[in-house]
């Protein structure tokens, strides 16, 4: 084999093996794209439920699909792609919960006056509903954490027991004893708002 | 999902996980897919290796040849640097002769003009002696010890002689 001739399959070769790398990155992008067509808006849900700011939530769902991306070859592993994507934007959540300042409740009646449905109700209607779920959600956090979790993780149909613990990385047994507790917690709580510190 | 246990809690928690399931169906804000897919179109084209679809063949072995050169010229400053110090610093073996350096090898240079060098000896130990008149008198002196006792009568009669008298 002459020298021109080895330069040129070599080049080949390579030329081939760059086609198919561009080849598979492109299939693993059009399936990250699939799954924020079919999941953003349950994350958003997710992020939603804990940070209760569209903006941060928003945000939080394009952390967690960059995460996806970044971890693109890893997605012919994962059993279930919904789960692992909730888990993803979970923890990016309580990461940006863990570094967010403490919301006042004042903020809490705005943002939940501006985004939660009420139809049919007048604006004295929708404030002072909007006041009283600002009164629960505050109950919600002064919860211990796990329990906390597990009760907004519970309101989700789209999430059973299973799922939950999935999510969190607990047994479905403790998802129920843990919801349990927060039940009976939020219940002390909102007869007496002062039980828990 | 739900264990009979928890069941008898629902009624009293309907109230407040009624909140809960409101924000757990809210709809997402308008645009989100679209919004999530630009920033990620973003981050891909920014991904290192992206714009590298089609590496060319003589990158390659432009490459190996530019690491053979380094590599060649890391050897060569090595080695010549090696040589170049032993080449002026040899080791000298040692002996107990000092070699002297030739005087006056090359032209127009100083010559020594024929000179010897002589080396320069101590001067040997000097005794003096006094001045003996003959052999005999050198003997009689051997013979006649100095006696330190009583003079004798001969000595007696030349100091009485040297000696004027106080009288």
């Amino acid at each position: 084999m002459s020298a021109g001739q080895a330069v040129f399959s070599g080049w080949m070769e390579i030329a081939d093996k760059a086609m198919h790398e561009e080849a598979r990155r492109r299939a693993e992008e059009a399936i990250v794209e699939a799954l924020v067509s079919e999941y953003a808006g349950t994350l958003y849900r997710v992020a939603y439920s804990v940070l209760r700011n569209a903006a941060d939530a928003e945000d939080a769902v394009q952390e967690a699909f960059v995460r996806v991306l970044r971890h693109r070859d890893t997605l012919a592993e994962v059993r279930d792609q919904r789960v692992w994507l909730i888990r993803i934007v979970w923890n990016v959540v309580l990461d940006r919960k863990r570094r967010m300042k403490t919301r006042p409740e004042t903020d809490d009646v705005a943002e939940l006056a501006r985004v939660l449905p009420a139809t049919g109700l007048s604006a004295e209607e929708r404030v002072a509903a909007a006041q009283h779920h600002a009164h629960v959600l505050a109950c919600v956090e002064k919860l211990p954490a796990k329990e906390r979790q597990v009760l907004m993780l519970s309101a989700f149909e789209e999430l059973n027991s299973v799922e939950i613990a999935e999510v969190l990385g607990i047994t479905e047994s403790s998802v129920r004893s843990r919801l349990f507790r927060a039940r009976n917690l939020m219940a002390g709580l909102l007869d007496h708002p002062r039980s828990l510190p | 999902m739900n264990s009979p246990n928890q069941k008898t809690l629902v009624g009293s928690s309907a109230e407040f996980e009624n909140t809960l399931r409101l924000i757990a169906r809210l709809s997402p804000p308008e645009g989100l897919e679209e919004r999530v897919q630009a920033r990620l179109r973003a981050k891909a084209d920014m991904a290192p290796g992206k714009t590298r679809i089609l590496r060319w063949p003589e990158a390659q072995w432009i490459q190996n040849l530019a690491r053979a050169a380094a590599a060649a010229a890391i050897v060569a400053v090595v080695v010549g640097g090696g040589w170049g110090v032993l080449s002026r610093f040899q080791p000298s073996q040692p002996s107990n002769a000092i070699t002297v350096p030739p005087h006056g090898g090359g032209q127009g240079g100083f010559s020594s003009a024929g000179a010897m060098r002589t080396p320069q000896t101590l001067n040997g130990p000097v005794v003096a002696h006094p001045a003996t008149a003959t052999p005999e008198a050198d003997k009689a002196a051997i013979k006649k010890p100095v006696r330190h006792g009583k003079p004798t009568a001969a000595k007696k009669a030349v100091a009485q002689s040297v000696v004027p008298s106080a009288k």
